[in-house]
């Protein structure tokens, strides 16, 4: 039997010892971004019909099978940033979103989360999003949309990062197998357009607002180290006034087209020219192809 | 032989229970509207309708018949309601198990609390409703809302927190596997965090320990809402027999919790109907019988009785005689659909389910910011938490109509306030930063925060920067652009009481 003061001198060591496994983790840039670099491809879908739109958007980038293998995790992330019913373009499309997570499932993964760290309450945003209910009524075990698990954030160290040295992460994005982008094309207004890249903000933890102050090259860090694996730009309506969060009819387009690439930064690049920008403009989209996030001079990107 | 006893303690036991999963479900679980009648608890209580009653304006009087019903029950079954149905009266006989000494004799002043009721209800007739600082049931919810609640989500959350961080074989496991229905069921959704929560739990300590010195102190001798019962219970047609004490046998008086034999030659107004005379007399003598009640006058003096009354009708106008503190400042925000501040104070029983339901923890108790008699009404504190565009959560608990129950629409446009940029503070205007975080979130469809483009000189560089100014007309004073401002400590954008949709002309069109 131990003594009361080795009982508690032991204690304190395990306590140390657990406190030492706790050490600020680093994310460096991924391998696969390097290998990427190269060759930059693109497709572009018009139509309708969301949900068969999506399907051909991705069959032309050679199918979902090219990018989940089966028994992956996979996090699928969608905005669902705002307080804000579907037809004022503020949320990721629930059908979008749905049909890329049937995809996922079809290829054989093992498990789809779908989650993101909204701006307004995040219950009302799921449910106003009408993403929530779309997702429950598939009824299938394997789709998981919850909130954001307060525990789950850590801070890790980001090797190489221009704007930002650490900042805090939420894991399940980052331990997934493979995580897919699914953002809304919207009006910002100080980094004019939200995209991709911006998007990537809805798995990180800490006090985003900051970020603002260097948004273009803070985005390029944390999409450098959380790799988007699949961009899907959902711009079968677009906000182009009064965004990020909308709330008027008026400032809604309807396009009917999806953007899908490998490359965020290509993906955002086509995106910009929805709203009659060239990509060269938006700072975020340069900072993005300068880190090697994808080639966003589109007359050098295959269309596929 | 304890048969009577143990129904008493199982109906506490359920109704306590009842209502703390009625306080559980006091929060937005994805329906704009909520699916239970979460403050029942104070649509029964009498002292709420009183305050609506006694208030000027329009009252909910509807929605508080269980109230009037209650009142009438105990007009027939006496103070029943303080020994089944009480909750502070459950956590009374619970927790103060363990603090109670050997029976005493001691009385306490079974008198007091009809004298505080008078006092109470003449300052509310004056004015001035205090109601809501002795009522039993917002005590309970309120210390439930400020202290035992945010104490409880905290440990539970450090606990599976540092469970999941610390990844112990066989214990974090487990710990993961009960977290979703802890999560899902017995915590809040996101941890709410509240002031005051320390005096609270003062003032319901000092209510637990009291039982150290008597059984049921506060229920015997200060709680306003047990002498209303006891007033209705006075000549209520369930009596028990024998009415007095027995000649031969004094046990009554000590064994009996609320003192009622010893209390009032009748003890109709003092029973609580627990029952436990039934088990306890040696002789079995005791029986609860409809009959006729005896009408022994009742033991209160009439000097007194006029005292309590003059102070609580001087109360009220010694109050209003000071200068009124929405002159004085601009940072009282009360939630949307709150009636004008003297009807609100005089109409909010400081229960504390609006600050329970808020969706983003932005409403907090006061402590004097609209006066010493604002003490635990709800206010908004925007750098902590703003008010949810699309919600009305709060006017859909408030039971005495303090906050009205605002249709969407009418919510969405109902300014509680006007946000105001600090220049020497905000990043664009006095560091020439970026920032857009205002604009960004600013919820009405067409935004109240706008963009000027400006050429800033500093030093000899010229930066092109987009600053942020408040359009009065749109913005409604939601406060999500001061909660969310970057800026560390206090906003750069806060939120003050000009242009609210409740004030009085008088307060905001200030001329000579």
């Amino acid at each position: 039997m131990p003594t009361r003061r080795q009982f508690i001198r032991r204690w304190l060591f395990s306590c140390c010892a657990l406190s030492m496994a706790g050490m600020v983790p680093r994310l460096i840039l991924s391998d696969a971004l390097a290998a990427e670099a190269g060759d930059s491809v693109l497709a572009v879908r018009k139509g309708s019909d969301i949900p068969a739109l999506v399907r051909q958007t991705i069959d032309a980038l050679g199918g979902m099978k090219s990018f989940v293998t089966p028994g992956e995790t996979v996090v699928v992330k969608p905005n669902i940033g705002w307080d804000r019913s579907v037809e004022f373009a503020a949320n990721t499309h629930p059908l979008v979103v749905k049909t890329m997570v049937q995809l996922c499932l079809e290829a054989g993964a093992k498990r789809v989360q779908v989650f993101d760290r909204t701006c307004n309450d995040p219950r009302r945003c799921y449910v106003s999003s009408g993403i929530q209910q779309t997702l429950d009524a598939l009824n299938d075990k394997r789709v998981e949309m919850s909130h954001m698990d307060r525990r789950a954030y850590r801070d890790f160290d980001i090797e190489g990062g221009q704007a930002l040295e650490r900042w805090s992460f939420y894991l399940p994005a980052i331990e997934a197998d493979k995580l897919i982008n699914l953002p809304i094309a919207k009006h910002h207004s100080i980094s004019t357009l939200t995209l991709g890249m911006k998007n990537m903000m809805g798995v990180i933890g800490g006090n985003r607002g900051i970020l603002h102050r260097k948004i273009a090259q803070s985005l390029a860090d944390i999409n450098a180290v959380v790799h988007s694996d699949l961009t899907l730009i959902d711009a079968t309506r677009i906000l182009v006034e009064n965004g990020p969060q909308g709330g008027r009819l008026e400032d809604v387009e309807v396009r009917n087209t999806l953007i899908a690439s490998p490359q965020i930064a290509t993906a955002d690049a086509f995106a910009a020219t929805l709203f009659g920008y060239q990509p060269g403009e938006i700072e975020t989209i340069v900072a993005g192809h300068e880190r090697g996030l994808g080639e966003i001079n589109l007359s050098k990107v295959r269309q596929v | 032989m304890n048969i009577h006893h143990n129904w008493r303690r199982a109906v506490q036991l359920v109704s306590l229970l009842a209502f703390l999963w009625l306080f559980l479900q006091t929060e937005y679980r994805g329906a704009d509207q909520l699916a239970y009648p979460v403050s029942l608890l104070f649509r029964l209580d009498p002292l709420a309708l009183l305050a609506a009653l006694f208030s000027p304006g329009q009252s909910p009087l509807l929605s508080l018949w269980p109230a009037a019903l209650l009142l009438l029950l105990t007009l027939i079954f006496g103070r029943f309601f303080c020994g089944w149905l009480c909750p502070l009266g459950t956590v009374i006989d619970l927790g103060g198990a363990p603090l109670r000494r050997k029976a005493s004799a001691f009385a306490g002043w079974p008198a007091f609390k009809y004298y505080l009721l008078l006092a109470l209800v003449f300052a509310a007739i004056g004015g001035l409703q205090l109601f809501g600082l002795f009522d039993p049931l917002s005590i309970f919810l309120r210390t439930l809302t400020l202290t035992i609640n945010p104490l409880w989500n905290f440990i539970a959350n450090g606990a599976f927190n540092w469970l999941y961080q610390a990844d112990i074989p066989l214990v974090s496991p487990l710990a993961d596997l009960i977290y979703p229905f802890f999560r899902d069921y017995l915590l809040s959704f996101q941890p709410l965090l509240f002031f005051l929560g320390l005096l609270t739990a003062i003032v319901f300590l000092i209510i637990l320990a009291l039982e150290r010195w008597q059984p049921r102190f506060w229920c015997r001798s200060i709680c306003p809402l047990g002498a209303l019962f006891g007033l209705c219970a006075r000549h209520s047609l369930l009596q028990r027999t024998p009415q007095t004490q027995c000649p031969d046998c004094a046990l009554c008086a000590t064994q009996c919790r609320m003192g009622a034999q010893h209390a009032c030659p009748s003890g109709g107004t003092e029973c609580i109907r627990c029952l436990d005379c039934l088990d306890y007399c040696p002789q079995q003598r005791v029986s609860f019988q409809f009959g006729k009640p005896t009408t022994v006058p009742f033991n209160l003096k009439r000097r007194t009785l006029l005292t309590a009354s003059a102070g609580g009708v001087l109360l009220a106008p010694l109050m209003a005689a000071a200068p009124v503190s929405g002159r004085l400042r601009n940072d009282l925000i009360r939630p949307p659909g709150a009636v004008a501040e003297n009807e609100f104070l005089q109409r909010c029983i400081r229960c504390g389910e609006c600050m329970k339901v808020c969706i983003g923890n932005a409403l907090q108790p006061d402590l004097v910011q609209g006066g010493v008699f604002s003490l635990w009404s709800p206010v908004v504190v925007a750098r902590l938490g703003y008010c949810e565009y699309n919600c009305t959560l709060c006017g859909q608990v408030c039971p005495t109509g303090a906050i009205r129950l605002l249709p969407r629409e009418e919510k969405r446009q109902t300014k509680i306030g006007l946000a105001v940029i600090d220049q020497n503070r905000c990043l664009p205007y006095a560091r020439g930063e970026e920032c857009l975080v205002c604009e960004e979130h600013c919820p009405t469809g067409k935004k109240a925060i706008v963009f000027d483009a400006k050429i800033i000189e500093q030093g000899n560089q010229r930066l092109a920067r987009l600053q942020p100014r408040v359009v009065k007309d749109l913005c409604i004073g939601c406060g999500i652009c001061e909660t969310r401002c970057p800026v560390a400590g206090q906003s750069a954008i806060v939120i003050v009481s000009e242009g609210e949709s409740r004030a009085p002309s008088w307060l905001t069109d200030r001329g000579y």
